[in-house]
C-alpha cells in the first residue's frame, strides 16, 4: 500500500525538489520525445487532417464511416475479437503467472524462458506455423481425423476461431509478465493472516488473493485489449474476410482503394477508442497500478 | 543547476534526436548509380531479376535493387511526399490506367523504349507491358479423381467438385468476370459488368471461398489441397509444375491482362529507369522471362527467340476462347467496384 501512496500523493512540504527532479528528467527524455514527435505524432496529425480535408473539407468521411453497415460491422468485430482474446488470455495466463511465482526456481526459470522465447520469435513465423497447424489439411485436423474423432475437417482457420487462437498465443506474455510481477509482490503472510482470521482456502483466494491481483489483471488486460484492437498480421492471415478487423480495413483503404480520407477517419476512430479505454483505466486504477 | 546548463541539455537532447532521424534519411538519399525495381516477389520477381536486371547491370553498370511487394498506397505516398524511392514498379493494368489519370506516373520516353516492337494492347503513354498473363482454372488432380473441371461454371459447382475454392482477394479485373461467365453471360456481353448478377452468383459459394492475396499463397493453397480448385495466374501453375507438383489446368475462357511497368512521378533516376524499361521489354528480355516464368511476352519479336515446345504452354497459344479483360472499363469504375467489392467481402 505504501508504494501506491507514494505514487499518487506528492508530499506537500517538498514541491521545489520534486519539480527540479522532474525538469532534469525532462531533459533526458527529450531525444525519445523528439523521435516520437517526428515518427509518430506528426504522421498521426497528418492523417487526422486528411480525414477532415480529403476529398473536401468537412466531416463526410466520418459520416461515411458511421453510415456504412460494413464499417460498423468491422468496428464491432474488432471489439469482439479484442474482447474474446483478452478474456481467454486472462483465463490461460493467470494460472501460468501464479505458477511462475510459486514454483521452485528451476521450473519457474524454465517456464519463464519458454514464455520469453515465444515472444522473441518472429511474429510472422509464428502465425504461419499456426496456419500449418490449423488448416483443413493441417496437423490438428489430420490427427483428429486419424484418431477417428471427427469425419470432416474442423473449420479452425479463416474464421474467428483461428484469429482467437493465433492472437491469444501471441498476447499471452503481455498478460503473464505484469500479472507475475503483481503476484510476486504479494506478501505470502496475508494468507496466513486470512487463515488465522478463519477464512477457508476458497475465501482466501476470492476475498484476499484475487483482489490483490486485480491491478495486475487490469494492467495485463489493458495491454492485451489495446494491442489486439490494432492488430493486423494475425487476423489478416488466420481470419476470413468476414472477420475483418479495423487495421485490415485501414490497410485496404490505403493500399487498394487509395481513399486516405476515409482511412484517416477509421484510424482516428481506432485511436480515440484506444485513448478512451486508457483514460478509463487511469481513472479506476491510477497510473502506478496501471503500470503493474 | 543554472538555467543555461539546463538549456544546454535540452539542446543536446534535441540535437541527438535530430541526429537519429537524420541518419535514417541519409541512408535513403545515398543511392546514385542504381535503381530500385519493385515487383510482387516470389517466382515471378526471381525471373525478372535474372532475365532483366542481371543483363541490364552487365550492359550499363547500373545496379538494380529489388524491393517488394508492390503497394499502391506506398507508391502514392512516395509521389505525394516527393520522396520517391522506387524507380520502376510492376503494377496491375487497371492501376496503371488509373494512376496515369491521377498524375502519379512519369510519361514513358519512347526515344529509349522501342514502342513499335510492343504489342499495342499493352503499351500506353505512361506504362509498358511487363508480361502478359491469363487467369486460368487450376485444380489439384488428387482431389477429384477421374473428374476434371473444365469451365468456370464447374468452379461454382460444389456438388461435383467439393472443397474450398480460391480466388484473388483484391478488387481487380478477374473474379467478377468469372462469376458472370459461370452464370452464363456470353463473353462478348461481359462489359459493362452486371455487378448485381456477379455478386449474386458469388454469394452461392461465398462460404466455400478462401482468398489468396499473393501468388505464392495461391500456390500453397492448391498444392496442399487446402483449396483444390480456383482461379490462378497461369505462370504460378507453370512454376508449380516445374517444381514437380501435379497440377490440372483448363484454358477454357482464360482471361488475359498484362502487368504493366511504370515509373512513379518524381523518380530520382528517371533516365536509368527508362533504360531499364527498354531492356525489360526488349525481344531478348521478354523471351527469356517468358521461358522462365510461363507468362507470354509483350514484345512481338520474342516468340521467334523461344523454344518451340515451350511456346505451347503460353497464354498466347490459347486464344480460341480467350477473353481480354477490359482495362479501360476497370480504370473508369475502379473506385466504385472496389468499395462494393470490399463491403461484400466483409459482410
Amino acid at each position: 500500500m505504501t508504494v501506491i501512496d507514494a505514487a499518487t500523493s506528492t508530499p506537500p512540504h517538498a514541491p521545489s525538489a520534486s519539480s527540479r527532479r522532474a525538469a532534469r528528467g525532462l531533459a533526458a527524455v527529450m531525444p525519445a520525445f523528439a523521435l516520437v514527435s517526428v515518427v509518430f505524432v506528426l504522421p498521426v496529425l497528418a492523417l487526422l487532417l486528411r480525414s477532415v480535408l480529403e476529398p473536401q473539407p468537412g466531416l463526410q468521411n466520418y459520416e461515411a464511416f458511421f453510415a456504412s453497415t460494413t464499417y460498423l460491422k468491422v468496428l464491432a468485430n474488432t471489439f469482439l475479437v479484442a474482447g474474446t482474446v483478452t478474456v481467454v488470455t486472462v483465463l490461460l495466463g493467470f494460472p501460468v503467472a501464479w505458477f511462475l511465482a510459486i514454483a521452485p526456481a528451476f521450473w519457474s526459470r524454465l517456464l519463464f524462458a519458454i514464455v520469453i522465447l515465444s515472444m522473441w520469435t518472429n511474429l510472422l513465423a509464428r502465425t504461419y506455423a499456426w496456419m500449418v497447424l490449423l488448416q483443413r489439411t493441417g496437423v490438428v485436423n489430420r490427427t483428429l481425423m486419424g484418431l477417428g474423432l471427427i469425419s470432416e475437417p474442423l473449420p479452425l482457420i479463416n474464421n474467428l476461431v483461428g484469429v482467437t487462437i493465433g492472437m491469444t498465443y501471441i498476447m499471452l506474455p503481455f498478460m503473464i509478465l505484469p500479472l507475475h510481477a503483481t503476484i510476486r509482490a504479494i506478501d505470502p503472510s496475508v494468507f496466513q493472516a486470512a487463515a488465522l482470521c478463519g477464512a477457508s482456502r476458497w475465501h482466501a483466494l476470492t476475498r484476499v488473493f484475487l483482489p490483490l491481483t486485480a491491478s495486475g489483471i487490469a494492467a495485463g488486460a489493458l495491454m492485451v485489449f489495446v494491442m489486439s484492437l490494432g492488430y493486423f498480421i494475425t487476423p489478416a492471415l488466420l481470419g476470413g474476410t468476414s472477420n475483418m478487423m479495423l487495421a485490415e480495413l485501414i490497410a485496404q483503404l490505403v493500399q487498394s482503394l487509395l481513399d486516405w480520407g476515409l482511412a484517416g477517419a477509421a484510424a482516428v476512430v481506432l485511436l480515440t477508442v484506444t485513448l478512451a479505454i486508457y483514460a478509463v483505466q487511469l481513472r479506476f486504477f491510477g497510473f502506478g497500478r496501471a503500470a503493474g | 543547476m543554472s538555467r543555461t546548463a539546463k538549456g544546454m541539455s535540452w539542446i543536446k537532447g534535441l540535437a541527438l534526436g535530430a541526429l537519429v532521424v537524420g541518419a535514417g534519411l541519409g541512408v535513403a538519399a545515398a543511392q546514385s548509380n542504381s535503381i530500385v525495381f519493385t515487383s510482387w516477389g516470389g517466382t515471378t520477381q526471381d525471373a525478372q531479376k535474372k532475365d532483366w536486371a542481371a543483363p541490364f547491370t552487365k550492359k550499363t553498370g547500373i545496379a538494380v535493387k529489388q524491393d517488394g511487394p508492390t503497394d499502391y498506397g506506398k507508391l502514392k505516398a512516395m509521389v505525394e511526399s516527393g520522396n520517391v524511392s522506387w524507380d520502376v514498379v510492376d503494377v496491375d493494368g487497371d492501376f496503371a490506367a488509373a494512376a496515369a489519370k491521377d498524375g502519379l506516373l512519369e510519361p514513358i520516353d519512347f526515344n529509349i523504349v522501342k514502342r513499335a516492337d510492343l504489342d499495342p494492347r499493352f503499351v500506353t503513354d505512361h506504362a509498358v507491358g511487363s508480361f502478359y498473363y491469363s487467369f486460368v482454372l487450376g485444380f489439384n488432380p488428387a482431389s477429384f479423381g477421374e473428374k476434371a473441371p473444365k469451365s468456370w461454371a464447374d468452379v461454382f459447382d460444389t456438388k461435383t467438385f467439393p472443397g474450398k475454392r480460391t480466388f484473388y482477394k483484391w478488387s481487380t479485373p478477374g473474379v467478377l468476370e468469372i462469376a458472370l461467365l459461370a452464370d452464363g453471360v456470353p463473353a462478348d456481353k461481359l462489359y459493362p459488368l452486371d455487378l448485381d448478377r456477379a455478386f449474386k452468383k458469388l454469394d452461392t459459394i461465398k462460404k466455400d471461398i478462401v482468398w489468396w492475396g499473393t501468388g505464392a499463397q495461391s500456390q500453397q493453397l492448391l498444392a496442399s489441397g487446402e483449396a483444390p480448385i480456383g482461379q490462378f495466374w497461369n505462370g504460378r501453375l507453370f512454376a508449380l509444375e516445374q517444381g514437380g507438383t501435379k497440377v490440372g489446368i483448363s484454358w477454357e475462357q482464360n482471361l488475359t491482362a498484362a502487368d504493366m511497368l511504370v515509373v512513379p512521378k518524381g523518380s530520382k533516376n528517371k533516365e536509368a529507369a527508362m533504360k531499364f524499361l527498354a531492356e525489360a521489354t526488349s525481344a531478348e528480355g521478354q523471351a527469356s522471362f517468358a521461358t522462365d516464368s510461363g507468362y507470354a511476352p509483350i514484345n512481338v519479336k520474342s516468340a521467334a527467340l523461344m523454344p518451340k515446345d515451350l511456346a505451347a504452354s503460353l497464354p498466347d497459344r490459347h486464344t480460341a476462347s480467350q477473353i481480354n479483360l477490359d482495362m479501360a472499363y476497370w480504370a473508369a469504375h475502379r473506385d466504385e467496384i472496389g468499395k462494393r467489392w470490399y463491403a461484400w467481402q466483409a459482410q
